[in-house]
């Protein structure tokens, strides 16, 4: 436990070197200023997500985030959902013959990728993420306070990601078997407001315009733009308005049992405080609620940690890598991080 | 709001009882019954005697207290022996129970003053509004306030705020305002759970936000609550190292002492509160280095739980420690759960920090009057473990039946997980001094006897 210096009788600051230093080195990651921290990586990844294939990386065609496909020239990598929406409207014959082994492999990659960071994907990497992010930051400083669903509401809400989880698999299912048109193909790309957004920051505004050339992409595309400003306006006053509803994360969830980071609750040290809670952007309860399962991420929930950076219990939450501690909650980060809100 | 001064006095007036006021009035009003009309010196009335006799008690009985400690020693010395004056500038809101936010009081410009009382002879004074088997505090609480001139002399009280925990508590509001008092009931729920207490308890506290206003008529800003979260920050980060040095083994810090400065907080200003805790800390770090020791190195390590002790009803935690035992951390309301948990701010707007702290105010809370007492076993097996204890005493005053009650569940989790408990049942009278020191010792004794048997 890395319990404040003042308190640690002068023997302990001594030991081997090298010791000291991890325990430095510790210490400066649990203290460190989280938020700003988080600011930076997200940034960081927005830049790598949005405008790296300029710089000819390519990280594959299944990256587990919306490293969105309509960003042409800009994405480093493909997110996952349009090549699996894609390959999944095979023609069945095909699907379940010789193209299996490349959904397979796309799927297994994909789920390697999934598994390193969790959903820290959601938490740190993802560009839509960010844009969230930005527009609560633009909130804030504005003066307005932030909305939430009440508990009846979040309940009933929850599960519309597992139904578009669940579309964006029927529907391209639906096309390789014949029963739904080929222009409804990849729905949820059509649907998703990283495929208007995304493209706009590598100054691409074809994305904005409503499809006319047949029905079902008059429809999906006017979706599109609906489901857009519904995300530019909810995310204004909702924190990660849009996370609550992606299919994504849903999808995430559902293949999180094996995955490599995990957020991780010593209940015992768990006084309920809420803390957690009443800083989670997902309005997620268990976080604070429930103390009997370690293994404590939700399915809404997006791996961002600020959780961990505002719980003032020792190790109560943490952040692990393969069973290894990156980050966790201290007394002392706690105060610093939060002295420093008060008096900025 | 209520409206409190057009309330008619009760009909118990200070002349039916003089002989219990002495000590409570100023001293040219002072009356004895043999003395008539003789003015008796502060000192020498009830009131003074017993926090001389707690205060000896704390100071003479152990050798080598810390330095630091003389400030508090002198503020009880002033306030309570002397009867000296402490009232602060400008509004004072009196709040009865750690539940109101006392961040809202310093944000719009009041001072909060907790009125827990301690006394015994407040207690016997404030025995007419309730019937006989009744808390001790509450009782003391109302006496005091019926008094002329109440010890500690914090001055007048523009709003009482009153939150409705406990029946007891619930009904003394009543009797606050019967006696002249403004109160303001701060409503709290009897569940902390559920998402409609949360959601219930929020719109309680914005109520009393505005109550303040209505008193203080200075507004809630962004500006003065953050500024106020800041002093309260202080005060809690120094409370909390504080509490990191009773982890020590053998102790350097006694849990009389830590008692003493906690209870200081109820009434002392809160800058120069924290400037004595900070010196105090600074010193323990250096006996810590020295390795001062202020208990013996095989004094059984007790975390005290129950009702709150209170200057001068520090009876039972003293008990502890003149039998050779150190109270390492503790578990009640006049201590540990006023000053431990911290508020969490996502957003430093106004609307978010109030409702952050009022989750502060709620949901950590270990108090019995909530329908499940979970949260209460699950933090003293933490603070078992933490402070490495070896036993835990329970402290219940006769007739606060709520501690009363959860007496059977926390027995039964200690018992389960191997923890000593000893269980009394007291109140603020001296009488039972005798039997309760046997009581403690014996416990003390079977505790180093276990020890030993595991060495």
């Amino acid at each position: 436990m890395s319990r404040s210096l003042d308190t640690l009788p002068p023997g302990d600051a001594r030991g081997a070197p090298l010791r000291r230093i991890a325990r430095g080195i510790r210490r400066a990651v649990n203290e460190v200023d989280f938020n700003r921290f988080r600011f930076w990586l997200q940034l960081f990844f927005f830049a790598l997500l949005v405008y790296g294939g300029f710089l000819g990386l390519d990280l594959g065609h299944s990256l587990p985030t919306f490293s969105c496909v309509y960003n042409g020239e800009g994405r480093p990598g493909m997110c996952y959902l349009a090549p699996l929406q894609h390959q999944l409207a095979q023609p069945w014959p095909k699907l379940f013959g010789e193209a299996g082994i490349t959904v397979l492999s796309g799927f297994l990659v994909f789920f390697l990728w999934f598994i390193a960071l969790n959903k820290g994907w959601c938490g740190f990497v993802c560009p839509l993420g960010a844009i969230q992010d930005w527009l609560t930051a633009l909130r804030k400083r504005s003066g307005f306070r932030f909305a939430r669903y009440s508990q009846a509401t979040f309940e009933s809400l929850t599960w519309i990601k597992y139904v578009l989880l669940a579309l964006m698999f029927l529907i391209p299912l639906g096309i390789g078997a014949g029963y739904v048109s080929h222009e409804m193909s990849a729905p949820y790309c059509m649907i998703c407001p990283a495929r208007m957004i995304v493209p706009l920051f590598a100054m691409d505004f074809k994305q904005l315009a409503v499809d006319f050339s047949s029905s079902p992409k008059l429809v999906l595309t006017t979706l599109g733009a609906l489901t857009t400003g519904t995300f530019l306006i909810g995310s204004f006053v909702k924190k990660r308005f849009w996370c609550f509803f992606c299919p994504m994360s849903a999808f995430h969830y559902l293949l999180s049992k094996p995955a490599l980071f995990r957020l991780v609750k010593d209940g015992s040290k768990c006084t309920r405080c809420g803390d957690c809670y009443s800083v989670c952007d997902l309005q997620i309860k268990e976080i604070a609620d429930d103390v009997k399962s370690p293994q404590i991420m939700m399915d809404d929930c997006i791996v961002c940690l600020k959780c961990v950076a505002a719980c003032p219990e020792e190790g109560a939450l943490k952040a692990c890598f393969a069973g290894m501690t990156v980050f966790e909650s201290t007394e002392e980060g706690f105060i610093k991080r939060m002295e420093k809100g008060a008096k900025a | 709001m209520n409206g409190p001064f057009d309330a008619k006095r009760p009909h118990l007036s200070d002349a039916k009882k003089p002989h219990l006021i002495e000590a409570a009035a100023p001293p040219p009003a002072a009356t004895v019954v043999t003395a008539k009309k003789e003015p008796l010196p502060f000192g020498r009335g009830k009131q003074a005697q017993e926090a001389e006799r707690t205060l000896n008690h704390i100071v003479d009985d152990f050798d080598d207290n810390p330095q630091a400690m003389q400030y508090f020693y002198e503020l009880f010395r002033k306030v309570y022996c002397r009867g000296e004056s402490i009232a602060m500038e400008g509004v004072r809101i009196g709040t009865t129970c750690i539940h109101a936010p006392e961040e809202l009081v310093y944000a719009m410009g009041a001072t909060p003053v907790r009125l827990c009382n301690g006394s015994y002879h407040y207690d016997q004074i404030g025995a007419e509004f309730m019937p006989a088997k009744s808390c001790s505090l509450v009782k003391a609480t109302l006496g005091m306030l019926n008094s002329e001139d109440p010890v500690p002399r914090v001055g007048k009280l523009d709003l009482i705020v009153n939150p409705t925990t406990c029946d007891q508590k619930k009904k003394a509001s009543a009797m606050m305002q019967d006696m002249g008092h403004p109160v303001f009931d701060l409503e709290l729920p009897n569940v902390k759970e559920s998402e409609a207490s949360r959601v219930y308890w929020r719109r309680s506290v914005k109520q009393f936000a505005e109550a303040i206003r209505g008193v203080t008529g200075k507004r809630l800003t962004r500006k003065n609550l953050r500024a106020a979260i800041a002093r309260t920050q202080r005060a809690e980060r120094a409370f909390r190292v504080l509490d990191g040095f009773r982890l020590a083994s053998p102790s350097v810090f006694l849990g009389k002492d830590a008692f003493l400065v906690v209870n200081a907080y109820f009434f002392d200003d809160l800058d120069r509160w924290c400037d004595a805790v900070e010196a105090l800390n600074i010193e323990l770090k250096e006996r810590l280095g020295k390795a001062v020791r202020a208990a013996q190195k095989k004094a059984p390590r007790i975390i005290f739980t129950g009702s709150p002790p209170i200057f001068p009803n520090l009876k039972l935690p003293l008990l502890i420690e003149r039998s050779g035992g150190v109270v390492v951390s503790d578990e009640t309301c006049s201590a540990n759960r006023m000053l431990y948990d911290m508020t969490a701010v996502d957003e430093w707007l106004v609307n978010d920090m109030v409702d952050s702290l009022a989750d502060k105010y709620l949901k950590p809370c270990t108090c019995p009057i909530f329908t499940k007492n979970e949260d209460r076993r699950r933090r003293l097996l933490e603070l078992v473990q933490k402070f490495q204890a070896d036993g835990v005493v329970y402290q219940a005053f006769s007739g606060c039946q709520v501690y009363e009650m959860e007496q059977r569940s926390v027995a039964k989790t200690l018992n389960e997980n191997g923890v000593p408990l000893l269980y009394v049942e007291t109140d603020y009278s001296p009488d039972d001094e005798g039997q309760l020191s046997t009581r403690v010792e014996a416990f003390l004794e079977s505790i180093k006897t276990r020890k030993r048997n595991r060495a």
